[in-house]
């Protein structure tokens, strides 16, 4: 009985050419826009050495310690910090003020200056990497005043902690500002699903449809409708959003990280919640299926733009304003879930964001189903 | 008895929509429910259902109290709404099987089931089709055929022919006549007087949420004054001769206008052969004539003061 339903119920949406065309094509469609329109966006994440003036005076020609510790952040490379400029002061003065550099060095009695025009993560990085130098070098000068004889060991430490720029591994991609955008349209299609949600709800109340009626009038048992109505919904919102993740990951190369089990359970939870969503909205409102399925489709983009699908920043506008409403959006959780999995070691920040679908998903549920399983209706 | 509703009363916030409605339907009867649109129909159709609330009252069927946990009552029970209630996705082989499904689970018994009804219905050769690639008329029957696949015990058909072709609407009405007499209870409501005549052996007459009359035809007929009405082409008519007429046994009205004289009767009998016995006496020649035997408009006219075609719009 219940795969006679679930079979029937499968073959009905799969037939639904409208829908399949806006779950299935668009996202796909989308994805390949995202791609070839913002696809220079992916090396925004590199990092370019800090250009800097250094000027040449002969308090900075006796800094030995400073000369050596600036020539070897400044060595062409993977590990190159800073691009040096070592020049006299009028041409150091010059550079600064037309930006070519960030900042420049002054040597002189009263000690190491950094002169800069603006703040910024440049400058920053200038003033962290001095100040890191002058105290280091007045520890090693009251060290080696104290003890002489510990000069040996000391220099090998100094060795090890010339590196200022060190690759912290968390995983194995880069930081991308292009994969929020991708993420979000996985969610975005996920929530996808709530058209096909919406649409078994119609079908299944006497008040909204008069298959509805039919379904309701005969002796099956309204859970059974109901489970097998949304097995139906679920196989097809997920079965969508593997073809999307197999498009994005196979034809246009977007990184979706290593973890497949976590990538599979992830898309399963959204396409859930999607569903789930999608039936509640049907559930809990009287007007005309097209009218409601506009308005979820208005609702389903704007939880994709509050995640950064139209716009990448707006997600760190948003945790950062209103934090609590990157929670209840199940499409940044989705989109969240997805980064976290692809840029984090740990899976701390994947399991909260799966929690939190979870949750969701069985709320949506258990109201849709309160409203679904109404044994006589008020008015027909 | 399959069904009893005793005291049904059902309120649209203002409206009293069911007014204190009583019916029964008998095993193997072919009930007729007649009535404007908004008579209270199709209501008291989907609260035998357990498909709407209502305010007061109760209902039982094949002797149970109904409920929407009533599987074993509504295992027996087949209905035909009066919207097309199919899916557009599926063939229609698909479509009576899927509902079929929601009756009867073995599958070669179902199989079974959906060949005959097919057949029964004549869409033997559209099996194969989409709903959308069929007529009104052909729709109408796969709708039909969706209500009477696992074989019900009782068929509600809540106005099964709206907007089909004479042609389709005699094809339905004959299939349902060879479904009655192979055992199943019919309960058919509609609007149109002239499909319950031709159809039920029993009719209740509704208005306004209330029963106004329940019978045969014939007794429905024989309730009311109005009789047999007798029209006859005349080239003259002399007045002596019309108010001869009037006074004529059982003349309850006549008019003579356009060479035509109109004779209306309470009742009686041989009244035909009366008016022509007499108008030959007085030597006058006629052509054409014509008798109609009072229908249940007249019926509802009586009653109500109104048509059954007026009534719709109120």
């Amino acid at each position: 009985m219940f795969w006679h339903l679930f079979a029937y119920r499968l073959k009905c949406l799969l037939r639904n050419r409208g829908l399949i065309f806006w779950t299935l094509l668009f996202p796909l469609f989308m994805a390949t826009l995202f791609h070839f329109a913002f696809g220079n966006l992916m090396t925004t994440g590199t990092f370019q050495p800090i250009k800097v003036a250094v000027v040449d005076n002969v308090a900075y020609r006796r800094d030995i310690g400073l000369q050596q510790m600036l020539s070897a952040i400044s060595e062409p490379g993977d590990g190159q910090l800073l691009d040096l400029t070592i020049t006299d002061p009028e041409q150091a003065a010059e550079l600064l003020e037309e930006r070519t550099v960030a900042g420049t060095i002054l040597v002189s009695e009263q000690g190491v200056a950094l002169e800069v025009k603006r703040s910024g993560l440049n400058q920053s990085v200038l003033k962290a990497v001095l100040d890191d130098y002058v105290q280091t070098a007045s520890t090693v000068s009251q060290i080696l005043q104290q003890n002489p004889n510990a000069a040996p060991e000391l220099m090998a430490a100094l060795q090890q902690r010339i590196h200022y720029t060190v690759e912290k591994n968390l995983s194995d991609a880069e930081p991308n500002i292009m994969l929020i955008m991708f993420y979000a349209l996985i969610a975005n299609t996920c929530l996808f699903g709530s058209s096909w949600g919406l649409k078994n709800s119609t079908d299944t109340q006497a008040n909204l449809s008069d298959q509805g009626l039919r379904r309701s009038a005969a002796p099956t048992h309204k859970l059974r409708i109901i489970l097998s109505d949304t097995l139906a919904a679920l196989v097809i919102t997920y079965s969508e959003v593997l073809i999307l993740l197999g498009y994005l990951g196979l034809v246009l190369g977007v990184q979706l990280g290593n973890e497949l089990g976590y990538i599979l359970m992830i898309a399963l939870l959204g396409s859930l919640t999607g569903v789930a969503w999608g039936t509640m909205f049907g559930t809990l409102f009287r007007q005309s299926e097209a009218v409601k399925g506009g308005i979820i489709t208005v609702v389903n983009l704007t939880f994709s733009f509050f995640s950064g699908m139209m716009f990448a920043d707006i997600k760190y506008i948003v945790d950062q304003a209103a934090p609590w409403f990157s929670y209840i959006n199940p499409t940044a959780l989705i989109s969240d879930a997805f980064y976290s999995l692809y840029i984090f070691d740990s899976h701390e920040r994947f399991f909260l964001n799966a929690g939190l679908l979870g949750v969701t998903a069985v709320v949506l549920s258990v109201v849709s189903y309160l409203g679904l399983r109404s044994e006589r209706y008020a008015s027909l | 008895m399959l069904i009893r509703v005793q005291n049904l009363v059902k309120r649209y916030k203002e409206v009293l929509a069911l007014d204190h409605l009583n019916l029964e339907v008998h095993e193997g009867e072919i009930l007729g429910l007649l009535g404007p649109n908004g008579s209270g129909k199709t209501t008291a159709i989907n609260c035998i259902l357990s498909l709407l609330k209502y305010d007061k009252g109760s209902i039982e069927v094949f002797g149970s109290p109904m409920d929407p946990d009533s599987y074993e009552s509504k295992r027996q029970i087949g209905i035909v709404s009066q919207n097309i209630a199919l899916f557009d996705e599926l063939k229609v082989e698909e479509n009576v099987d899927y509902f079929c499904g929601l009756y009867v689970h073995d599958v070669a018994t179902r199989l079974k089931l959906v060949n005959e009804a097919i057949e029964f219905v004549g869409l033997k050769e559209f099996r194969k089709f989409y709903p959308k690639k069929l007529s009104g008329g052909l729709k109408r029957r796969l709708n039909i055929a969706c209500g009477i696949a696992h074989k019900p015990k009782l068929l509600i058909l809540d106005e099964p022919t709206v907007a089909v072709d004479p042609q389709s609407r005699n094809s339905i009405l004959e299939g349902l006549r060879t479904l009655n007499q192979q055992g199943t209870t019919i309960v058919y409501t509609s609007h149109y007087m002239e499909e319950v005549e031709q159809l039920c052996t029993r009719i209740i007459i509704m208005d306004r949420g209330k029963v106004l009359a329940t019978g045969t035809k014939d007794e429905l007929k024989a309730m009311i004054n109005t009789g047999e009405s007798v029209s006859v082409e005349l080239f003259a008519l002399p007045a002596e001769a019309l108010a001869g007429v009037r006074q004529l046994p059982n003349v309850s009205a006549a008019d003579y206008s356009q060479n035509r004289l109109t004779v209306r009767h309470v009742g009686g009998s041989h009244n035909l052969i009366t008016l022509l016995d007499y108008l030959k006496s007085q030597g006058l020649s006629y052509g054409r004539v014509y008798s109609q035997q009072p229908t249940l408009n007249d019926v509802f006219l009586e009653i109500t003061g109104r048509h059954l075609r007026d009534a719709e719009g109120m």
